[in-house]
């Protein structure tokens, strides 16, 4: 018997788990949100005024630490981390390195603290688009494919149990409640509502970028951000009087004192947290479920202090991150072989982990433009997404691409992350370029601050049955259980995608203007030392039992009450930043379970 | 003096401090975020509070009765009491309390469990009273009280980090020279609340001073030992005269000599890869310079200002009044 029982238990806070509490809430259920992280309030939800959050840039990326891993061949090595990202010595990831060695890693956008990811995001909201939810059916009888000498590609691909429309309802049922602005026209994603909320005028660099799209014949838009530019009645939030003030460089990867940036504490957790049945506890980590034939009775997890604790929910939902959420059940079991027989009788669980073909292009701007004040992005287009160009390029899906407008904004780390383009090498560019000094430091500031422009598109990865969670059989975390191990590489196609994308992202900078100084192109196509930015499948949904670890409702498919709804759900990682697709998807299981309790 | 207590909740304390404090296997990690130095909000006005810290101290102790703690903060001879911190309404073994603090301050303290004086077992600061009696330490923001090195090292450090900044060029140095020192007094206090001083290393050695006195105290004993070969380096060559009070042209070679890895004179058995100091000092004295005054460093946001009149940079737009002119961020 557990200690105590609530309608819903929720293990993870972020976009995946809060969509589901508020729905809960909202329906009169009893839940208890779980998270591992702190809860680092906004100054409008504090008791004492302050916000856990600052505009500080010792916060996003802080002193040096040392990785005191034992056991992997990166021992000793330096690390820079956010102040709430996971301590990389107290629950490191481990991957295989292409010298086949082990080595810690840490993705890059996954948080501990009450909202996860959504605290750090830049709040990029792009919805997937209608064909990256039906890539078998559209790859059926393709032969045309690059770099797929075999057939991988039409054999790998899933289609979604379901398609766009059926999300579409979701989709604005997110855009409304989370608060998000931007603009519709010229999306190739049809919307039946539209809750964005007015975009502030873009950062004067990104009319190059404009440009540069606009020369290509690429139809954009205002990219959607999560972060209000209005007063949001469904989460109470307002809006200061000079909006203008809501623009600022610590964004991406800050978390926000004021509460603007919609992380899912300000947007869906807070705004139900007087409601009677609402409860969260934070600094408790989850070790492991326990079940009786098919019904989870008992979730284990340590308070803050890490004594043994257990509470029962008439449904239990994992969403601590697509990593964590696979190693959980992992965990679980290998306590028990029947869990591990209803979990993995198929042997899927932890299979077709997925991250984003990811890439794009950096240049130098003839003007200086002052990037202190700037939200993530300014502009998007879905030109690289469009059916003809993914059919016209040989590629399997297409992508999102948008430009970045407030990376470099900030000196420090446009120093950091100067000619590096992982998180293992930040520092190195600039700490080693030793003529970088006096005169010479001067002239890099003049040559580079406010002048640099970037464009990013993110694309499907195509899912491989190697790319692969598991169970590290050495290391060990702070409460001695195994850590998560990642297998992860690249298909052939995969680069092809990414050199496509890659060009595309280089030709928009390069018909940006006069002057505009391409600087590099590229993509994370022949580097795995970061292991992603996005964390997707691993525990996919299906409608197949034998060829998927969820059914459609996201419940796994031989439990009764055991629900998965980040983005470990995904067969496929669209072609687009996952965050607002994860929490569409979690209001729709959300809602679904509100006649479930 | 009177210790102003300030009411931080039990949620606060919790999520300061349980990460790095629980575990099954392992030490303690990051201690040095104890005792929690952070922002002081009086709940009315930004000018009143920037001059202060909410500093929390907590200890861990299952079997305590009572816990208090006496410090340079307070009364030396009057414990202040630390009070229960509880989750679900029971004891966690933690215990509690938030002082307000002066910025710029250093102070010592000792625990206080059942009348038995123990240091903070967490935090790696310590310091030995004039009596030898040793203590906790603790400093608060934009503190300028000198921690880790002494004078001659400070010195020394200053001339090396001048190397690496930008603002040793003519025209840098007449902005750091107008900038600050064209203010009035008046002025001055109002719009850098912190500085105590303007030079061509805008506050990085203060900063190094401080940050290897805590977050990468690791990093303490490369300082101390490279300072040392250096200064002797630097007295073979110029006999008579004082490392610190040399030339710039002796500090461009040594720069070069350290790039090189390549240091004429230096003790290779003590410190092998001088290029590997220099890697040091050069993302100290980036990150010291601008980062946010509070770390002690960008002394006056004054390499924000260059940053602001040499290129474009609206700074103050979204840093906390007095220092910026954001009224709705609280810093």
């Amino acid at each position: 018997m557990a200690d105590e029982a609530f309608d819903a238990v929720i293990i993870g806070s972020g976009a995946g788990g809060a969509p589901v509490a508020h729905a809960l809430v909202r329906a009169g259920k009893r839940v208890l949100v779980l998270e591992k992280g702190p809860l680092f309030h906004a100054q409008h939800t504090s008791a004492d005024g302050l916000s856990d959050f600052k505009r500080d840039e010792e916060f996003a990326t802080g002193a040096e630490k040392v990785l005191r891993v034992q056991g992997v061949a990166n021992t000793g090595v330096s690390f820079y981390s956010s102040h709430v990202e996971p301590d990389l010595n107290d629950e490191p990831h481990v991957y295989r390195d292409s010298d086949g060695r082990d080595k810690a890693t840490i993705e890059g956008y996954t948080a501990q603290v009450v909202g996860g990811g959504t605290q750090l995001y830049g709040g990029v909201s792009l919805r997937f688009a209608p064909d990256d939810f039906r890539l078998r059916t559209v790859n059926r009888d393709r032969d045309d494919l690059r770099a797929d000498p075999n057939g991988d590609v039409a054999r790998e691909a899933r289609d979604w149990p379901f398609g766009y429309d059926d999300l579409e309802p979701w989709y604005c049922r997110a855009e409304e409640l989370i608060g998000i602005n931007g603009t519709r026209d010229g999306q190739l994603k049809p919307a039946s509502v539209d809750n964005y909320q007015q975009p502030l005028a873009p950062n004067s660099i990104s009319a190059h970028v404009a440009a540069g799209m606009d020369a290509l014949g690429y139809r954009r838009y205002r990219t959607p951000l999560a972060v209000i530019t209005e007063d949001h009645a469904p989460s109470g939030r307002t809006v200061p009087a000079d909006r203008e003030s809501i623009k600022t460089a610590f964004v991406n990867r800050y978390g926000d004192p004021l509460g603007w940036k919609s992380n899912t504490w300000v947007s869906l957790l807070h705004p139900v947290s007087a409601e009677p049945g609402f409860s969260l506890r934070a600094n408790c980590s989850v070790t492991h479920l326990s079940a009786t034939g098919p019904r989870v009775t008992a979730v284990h997890y340590r308070d803050p202090l890490g004594r043994e604790r257990t509470v029962s929910g008439t449904v239990v939902v994992v969403a601590c991150s697509a990593i964590e959420s696979v190693r959980l059940l992992q965990l679980s079991a290998e306590r028990d072989a029947a869990f591990a027989d209803r979990i993995n009788g198929n042997d899927l669980l932890g299979r077709y982990f997925l991250t984003h073909c990811f890439g794009g292009a950096s240049a130098r701007v003839p003007g200086r433009h002052d990037k202190s004040r700037t939200l993530d992005s300014d502009w998007a287009t879905d030109a690289c997404a469009a059916p003809e160009f993914v059919r016209a390029n040989n590629l399997w899906a297409g992508g999102a691409i948008y430009n970045n407008t407030s990376d470099s904004a900030l000196p420090i780390s446009m120093a950091r992350t100067w000619a590096a383009n992982d998180m293992d090498t930040m520092w190195k560019g600039y700490l080693y370029d030793l003529d970088m000094r006096g005169d010479g430091f001067d002239g890099y500031l003049t040559e580079n601050f406010g002048r640099q422009l970037s464009v990013a598109f993110m694309a499907n990865q195509v899912p491989l049955p190697t790319n692969r969670i598991t169970l590290h059989p050495a290391v060990r975390d702070k409460w001695n259980r195994p850590v998560a191990n990642i297998d992860k590489g690249w298909h052939g196609h995969d680069r092809a995608v990414m050199d496509v994308l890659a060009e595309q992202c280089r030709r928009i900078l390069a018909a940006g203007g006069d002057g505009v100084q391409v600087i590099g192109h590229g993509h994370v196509g022949n580097d795995v030392r970061r292991i992603a930015n996005h964390v997707l499948g691993g525990a996919r949904f299906g409608t197949d039992p034998d060829d998927s670890v969820l059914d459609p409702d996201c419940r796994a498919w031989r439990f009764d009450n055991l629900y998965v709804t980040d983005g470990s759900f995904m067969p496929t990682s669209g072609g687009a930043n996952p965050t607002l697709t994860i929490q569409a998807n979690a209001f729709r299981v959300g809602d679904l379970l509100t006649t479930r309790v | 003096m009177p210790v102003v207590q300030v009411a931080r909740d039990d949620q606060y304390v919790l999520n300061h401090t349980t990460r790095f404090l629980a575990r099954d296997t392992g030490e303690v990690s990051e201690p040095f975020h104890l005792p929690v130095v952070d922002t002081h909000w009086d709940g009315t006005s930004a000018e009143t509070s920037y001059r202060f810290n909410d500093v929390t101290f907590v200890h861990r102790d299952d079997q305590a009765g009572e816990v208090g703690v006496v410090g340079t903060f307070g009364d030396l001879h009057t414990p202040v009491p630390l009070r229960r911190v509880r989750f679900l309404d029971e004891p966690t073994g933690l215990w509690a309390l938030t002082v307000r603090v002066g910025k710029g301050q250093v102070h010592r303290y000792r625990f206080t469990v059942d009348g038995r004086s123990v240091l903070d077992p967490v935090n790696p600061q310590r310091l030995r009273s004039d009596n030898g009696q040793e203590w906790s330490r603790f400093f608060t923001h934009g503190c300028a009280v000198p921690i880790s090195f002494d004078r001659w090292e400070l010195r020394l450090l200053e001339r090396l980090v001048t190397q690496v900044l930008p603002f040793q060029l003519a025209e840098n140095r007449r902005f750091l020279a107008d900038f600050y020192h064209g203010l009035s007094r008046a002025e001055r206090d109002r719009r850098f609340p912190l500085a105590f001083l303007m030079d061509e290393s805008v506050g990085v050695v203060n900063f190094i001073d401080k940050l290897v006195a805590r977050e990468e105290r690791h990093n303490l004993d490369d300082y101390k030992t490279c300072l040392l070969l250096i200064d002797g380096v630097l007295r073979a060559r110029f006999p008579g005269r004082e490392p610190a009070e040399l030339g710039r042209q002796a500090f461009m070679d040594l720069y070069d000599e350290l790039a090189a890895n390549n240091v004429p004179g230096w003790d290779t058995g003590r410190y092998g890869e001088p290029r590997h100091f220099l890697v040091l000092l050069r993302r100290h004295a980036m990150t010291g310079a601008f980062a946010h005054p509070k770390h002690g460093g960008n002394q006056g946001a004054a390499a924000w200002a260059y940053l602001a009149e040499r290129f474009a940079f609206d700074w103050r737009a979204a840093i906390e009044a007095p220092l910026g002119r954001n009224t709705d961020y609280r810093g």
